[in-house]
């Protein structure tokens, strides 16, 4: 007996309220203006405002990583990379060209997704681990070869950019300035990955963090989809890395490299926050960064690293306990308390 | 002629310390199925368990090798039950928590050690001893002698003893090894303990060649990482002549390009061995298939 | 182009480092029909369904879908072309909802949103799940997973569908569901290649049905005229019946 006529009619009916576009993208920015309260309260206090620009840039970094990481299973040490190359570029562009960083961010972007493209390539045919320590071994070899270029990247001593307040030159005075910098950057990000979230290319990568021979089964083209997701999750951690250089304006390659600072931290705020979902990096970045700041001013200095060990401890706990992170648990939890209520 | 026996030489010593690093990592791959991030540092730790043997008990380095393996043996066997066991099928929280082991590690070290390099006594480092009529390093040669006894040994084992064969059917096909009556878990168990005891023989033959930092574990997992692609995963002499392999490119590398390259270098070597030979010279599973086959 | 075999399978080959998986098999399917394949475990039915669909590729031999050849093929592209096919261990895609394992399918032919989601509903109310659409595939059970699978396949719109042992575990009344979900789908014109161990399945099903055992056709012809072949008894009961 076939119910497909009923059925139809019935699924029209809730296609229109399973969310249409503007609904999905009205629903998130109420989301990211919560996301906006904190700024709101402590704009005036240099100390707040300078965690959050910290704060909010980091989420858009963990929610560029999260496309790659976290929607698509490709877990990236070398994210740091792109980052880099993003700094470097609109540094030198901003420098050597006078180029407005509002637009030296694009180009920027554009090397970052080359270079990502160039080395996901060959290294894309690696599965889980062995494609994270490849990614980690090209964040060690870029770190090396930022050194080494001095005329490109000022080597060891880094690129020192002189404050010379103006909008065009992206660099302010006032802190809470950068603040909402970075949360109209993280705002852009969430959105455009929430709608990533819901198109072809979105579903394409969940299917192949799930299973790549079931996904080859319903034609999706892996290897494809791996670059494509890796290109745009490079390219909007490239603008970021463009954004932090005009933020904090001292480059150098431990800075931009070091994979706790940098790379693992996209990763593990996306998993604090919730790996695979859209707010979580968000969330997981609003809470690592006051805390992360915390602990280095205040273990920081009697014990060397002592603010890592606590993060190496964060990172054990939270794989082995909080898989899901803050926004997959919370989730789950609305999910079945409806599901119990239904039944 | 002589420039270029000593970089062949140094690079065979060098690939000797890649190796001896490696074959326990290979092998944990090979059976747990586990890429452990925080292998380097257990032969970071090793090296300073040894340091202190030496320098607080005034053992010989090379005796406090039979305290340092046991131990590090029981600290890989506490490891594997209490964070990697719970996520046998979850990978990408595997690369998290042994992440997390690796940054929790490292910067302890560092905490304890509050940044100061340490380092053995000159006495041993200086040795140089006469191979036709070249002057070799002795602490190297030392761990050169050691791995090829020890691949040797563990070949032996695996082939010829009922516990290493039920290695080797756990890294053929867990599922049959698992009909077949052989204790899956138990395997696991030794094998990571295994591998851990020889980062521990790691440790304690290479501390009186490198200058301590907690750093140093950074280094080990990438090289090994490099001497797995090129050897093949589970493959004891494939560990055995990757390590030769990789130390010979990073000596050669070294003088020809230049030192300060040495990561750029290891990684256009494992591109171009993934993209020529994905299987590595002697695995049965390549890297690129990890995932492909799901074991239960 | 009439006369040209739906799909064609010629001489197909496959060794593994010695062993001989599949062993110069041919064989042909005529649009709109259900051809079944058995064979006693290991037979090479599975390899043989790999081939077809691209996971592996042939060691000798040809395969040709719809008249053109598409033995050196990835399998994503034969997907597009038309062929779907469930695994033998089902796979749902666990992190995503039901209706979003199948819209991975209907994402083929609907580019966007809306397309797909319709389809995917379709499909679902096709397959019986509708009910589950929200819920995440790790949760279904065994014969909700099995029909699942078919319903990503169906969504691709394809014109072969390949079955891998799609009963197996499925108690009664869950058979007959989907059998009779076969045989409406073949009644709209979808051509079908199943491997089933379940005879009673393959008698009701099938028009015609191939034997592999160890890697060699070893009969071919309608249901009763294999299933009352000395050979193909002899290769299920094997030598101990002698």
């Amino acid at each position: 007996m076939t119910t497909s006529t009923l059925a139809l009619a019935g699924t029209t009916a809730a296609r229109s309220q399973s969310m249409s576009l503007a609904t999905l993208v009205g629903r998130y920015a109420g989301l990211l203006l919560l996301a906006c309260v904190p700024l709101g309260l402590t704009w005036n206090d240099p100390y707040w405002a300078n965690i959050l620009a910290y704060a909010y840039l980091f989420a858009a970094l963990a929610c560029a990583w999260n496309i790659i990481g976290g929607f698509g299973g490709q877990f990236s040490l070398g994210h740091g990379v792109f980052f880099a190359i993003g700094a470097y570029s609109v540094a030198r562009l901003y420098l050597d060209l006078g180029m407005t960083p509002w637009l030296a961010v694009f180009p920027a972007a554009a090397l970052a997704t080359l270079v990502a493209l160039l080395i996901s390539w060959p290294t894309f045919r690696l599965r889980g681990p062995f494609f994270a320590i490849a990614t980690m071994a090209i964040n060690e070899a870029c770190f090396a070869l930022a050194n080494y270029t001095d005329h490109l990247t000022g080597g060891p001593r880094g690129i020192l950019i002189p404050f010379r307040a103006g909008f065009w030159n992206m660099i302010f005075v006032e802190r809470w300035k950068y603040a909402l910098l970075t949360f109209g950057f993280m705002s852009i990000v969430v959105l455009i990955t929430a709608v990533l979230r819901r198109s072809r290319l979105g579903h394409y990568l969940l299917a192949v963090r799930e299973d790549e021979d079931s996904a080859r089964s319903a034609g999706v083209d892996v290897l494809r989809v791996k670059l494509l997701g890796m290109a745009l999750s490079a390219a909007l951690t490239g603008i970021g890395g463009g954004i932090f250089a005009m933020y904090v304006r001292v480059l150098d390659p431990p800075t931009l490299f070091a994979l706790p600072d940098i790379g693992v931290k996209f990763a593990l705020i996306s998993l604090i926050g919730g790996i695979g979902t859209i707010m979580g990096p968000v969330v997981g970045a609003l809470l690592i960064v006051p805390v992360e700041n915390f602990l280095r001013g205040t273990l920081g200095g009697a014990i060397p690293g002592g603010h890592l060990i606590v993060l190496g401890i964060i990172l054990v706990c939270a794989a082995l306990f909080l898989k899901r992170g803050i926004v997959g648990e919370f989730t789950g939890a609305v999910r079945r308390i409806r599901n119990r209520k239904r039944s | 002629m002589e420039t270029f026996l000593n970089i062949l030489i140094s690079g065979i010593l060098l690939g000797g310390i890649y190796s001896l690093v490696s074959i326990g990592l290979n092998l944990i791959f090979g059976v747990v199925r586990i890429i452990n991030f925080a292998q380097g540092e257990f032969v970071m730790l090793a090296m300073y368990a040894t340091y202190f043997c030496t320098t607080y008990l005034g053992i010989n380095p090379y005796l406090a090798l039979f305290v340092v393996a046991p131990l590090m043996f029981v600290f890989g066997l506490a490891v594997q039950r209490t964070v990697l066991q719970p996520l046998q099928n979850e990978p990408m929280m595997q690369i998290f928590a042994t992440f997390g082991l690796l940054i929790l590690f490292e910067n302890s070290m560092l905490a304890l050690t509050r940044g100061e390099a340490r380092s053995l006594s000159g006495s041993y480092s200086s040795v140089l001893i006469d191979v036709f009529g070249l002057k070799v390093s002795g602490v190297r040669l030392v761990v050169f002698i050691v791995v090829s006894g020890i691949a040797l040994a563990l070949m032996l084992f695996l082939q010829r003893t009922m516990p290493g064969k039920a290695i080797r059917a756990v890294i053929q096909d867990r599922q049959a090894a698992r009909l077949m009556g052989v204790n899956v878990e138990r395997t696991y168990l030794l094998t990571f303990g295994l591998g851990s005891a020889l980062a521990g023989v790691a440790g304690a033959l290479l501390a009186p060649i490198y200058t301590l930092s907690p750093y140093i574990g950074g280094n080990f997992i990438l090289a090994a990482f490099a001497v797995v692609v090129l050897g093949g995963l589970g493959s004891v002499p494939g560990a055995y002549l990757g390590g030769l392999i990789v130390g010979l490119i990073e000596s050669f590398s070294g003088y020809y390009v230049d030192p300060a390259l040495k990561q750029a270098i290891w990684f256009i070597v494992f591109v171009a061995a993934l993209i020529i030979r994905p299987s590595g010279l002697m695995g049965q599973v390549g890297a690129e298939e990890v995932g492909l086959r799901e074991q239960t | 182009m009439t006369g040209t075999p739906f799909l064609s399978v010629e001489n197909a080959v496959r060794r593994f480092k010695g062993l001989i998986a599949v062993d110069t098999v041919s064989f042909e399917i005529e649009r709109g029909e259900i051809l079944s394949m058995i064979g006693p475990n290991g037979a090479g039915k599975t390899t043989m369904f790999n081939l077809i669909t691209g996971q592996l590729s042939l060691s000798d031999g040809a395969i040709a879908f719809r008249g053109e050849q598409i033995s050196n093929l990835p399998p994503h592209v034969r997907a597009q072309r038309g062929m779907g096919r469930t695994f033998q261990i089902a796979k749902p895609l666990i992190g995503l909802t039901t209706r979003e394992n199948v819209m991975v399918g209907a994402f083929l032919r609907h580019h966007r949103f809306a397309g797909a989601y319709d389809c995917a509903s379709e499909v679902l109310a096709e397959v019986g799940l509708e009910a589950r659409a929200e819920i995440p595939a790790g949760e279904l059970t065994l014969s909700e997973r099995r029909r699942l699978e078919i319903a990503r396949a169906l969504a691709l719109s394809p014109e072969l569908i390949l079955l891998d042992e799609v009963m197996a575990g499925l108690n009664a009344t869950e058979v007959t569901e989907v059998i009779d979900l076969i045989q409406r789908l073949n009644g709209q014109g979808m051509t079908f290649l199943v491997i089933e161990h379940n005879l009673k399945v393959v008698r009701a099903v099938s028009r015609r049905v191939i034997v592999l055992d160890h890697g060699v056709k070893i009969a071919e012809g309608t249901a009763s005229e294999v299933l009352s072949d000395p050979t193909v008894v002899k290769a299920y009961l094997g030598k101990r019946a002698q």
